[in-house]
């Protein structure tokens, strides 16, 4: 019942949200100069905060691009308790090898995996072209992916890469920005759900293997 | 010949390996020995690495810390590299602080922690044997006790396959703690430069 109250409020939050791409006027522009962002991770630790409705939850989320060309997302809390452990994969998509019961429903799934591919920018990669789209200063590169949008939001030369939206045509659901790149790899990157209470912040860190 | 060969060596190494622990003949004598070396510990100070392994990823996560007990139930595990993070157990309270952020953990999460932590609080007292929620196998090799836990209750078993805490013959220490997790990933505690009855401030055990 609870639960159903949550959804109702999320639903009647969304109906709220304002339509931040209405103004959006079309431009010409090449969408393949959004690549030049896609980060390259090969192996790569983060410190993981989690807030969503109210709940703190912290731990080590670890990307590894396997051998296969595959990335594997797994995070565990600090003591190695894995919440979840998620594939991307080009000729699989997305595979869940775990997932705690606790998380282990279709729209947290859902949710974490469009967060997560808009952070590694899979889209770009995809044949599908972006539409271009222009908003005083910025740039916005759309992705058509079933009836999500994802937005990569750069300056007017496509030079840099100001932040990621996720959305529909009219609305914004999440919002994702993330810190300089190291040789490919993001410092810090952070997403930010506008339609409900859910925040992820990943702080890069350095073990052995990068020693 | 090759193979043979091959064969013969692994199955030597593996042999080696269940060779090196063997189940204790009086397992009475050596609790009660057990028992009465933890009545002398009042508190430990010592200095612990984690080795997260992810089998299937060929990947290991190391971290490094402070783990600090005093008799009763007072425990601090500060991990200071890669990440900071502590967590403080006093009695039946639980502080957990990563980053600037003071909370409680997701229960499931903490549950695990609790339960290393517990294992580690039973074994200073000498009542690691008494655990109800696993059934507890004692071995040993020349210089090491291996209590080799299974849980047995339902919460136990969704978190662990298999626990084993090694224990020093000298002084009944802790040295190590493996916890095998569902997927079969397992988690290495570590524990080294163990002083003990130090004088430990009450601050290293205060709730916040």
């Amino acid at each position: 019942m609870r639960f159903l109250q949550f959804v109702s409020i999320v639903l009647l939050l969304n109906s709220c949200t304002p339509a931040v791409y209405k103004k959006l006027q079309r431009a010409e522009g090449d969408g393949a100069c959004i690549r030049q962002f896609r980060p390259h991770i090969e192996r790569a630790l983060y410190q993981a905060s989690v807030d969503v409705a109210g709940n703190h939850l912290s731990g080590i989320l670890l990307i590894k691009r396997m051998p296969d060309s595959s990335s594997r997302i797994v995070f565990t809390n600090e003591a190695g308790f894995t919440f979840f452990d998620f594939e991307f994969s080009g000729s699989r998509g997305f595979v869940v090898h775990s997932i705690i019961s606790k998380m282990d429903k279709e729209a947290v799934r859902k949710t974490l995996r469009k967060d997560f591919e808009l952070l590694l920018m899979n889209v770009a990669d995809t044949p599908a072209a972006a539409a271009v789209f222009r908003k005083e200063d910025t740039c916005y590169y759309a992705y058509n992916t079933g009836s999500d949008v994802y937005y990569y939001i750069t300056d007017v030369r496509c030079s840099q890469l100001i932040r990621m939206e996720r959305g529909n045509t009219r609305k914004k659901v999440v919002e994702a920005t993330r810190g300089p790149l190291k040789d490919g790899v993001p410092e810090s990157m952070n997403i930010r759900h506008t339609n409900f209470n859910f925040v992820i912040d990943l702080k890069r860190i350095y073990d052995h293997a990068e020693e | 010949m090759r193979k043979l060969f091959l064969i013969l060596l692994l199955a030597g190494i593996a042999g080696a390996g269940r060779a090196q622990y063997k189940p204790v003949g009086n397992t009475a004598a050596v609790k009660a020995q057990f028992a009465a070396a933890a009545q002398k510990i009042n508190s430990i100070a010592s200095d612990f690495t984690q080795v997260k392994n992810l089998s299937m990823l060929s990947e290991k996560v190391t971290s490094k810390g402070k783990f600090y007990f005093r008799k009763n139930n007072q425990v601090r595990m500060e991990y200071t590299t890669p990440y900071q993070y502590l967590m403080v157990i006093n009695g039946s309270k639980v502080s957990i602080k990563d980053g600037q952020k003071t909370n409680r953990m997701a229960a499931g999460s903490s549950k695990m922690f609790q339960q290393a932590n517990q294992l580690m609080m039973d074994c200073a007292k000498g009542t690691v044997f008494d655990n109800p929620n696993f059934t507890v196998k004692l071995l040993e090799n020349n210089n090491s006790y291996m209590a080799d836990m299974t849980p047995v209750t339902k919460e136990m078993k969704t978190l662990f396959r298999s626990v084993k805490v090694i224990l020093q013959k000298s002084g009944f220490l802790v040295s190590q703690v493996q916890m095998v997790d569902n997927k079969g990933d397992q988690t290495t505690i570590s524990y080294s430069g163990q002083q003990l009855n130090t004088n430990l401030p009450d601050a290293l055990f205060t709730i916040r």
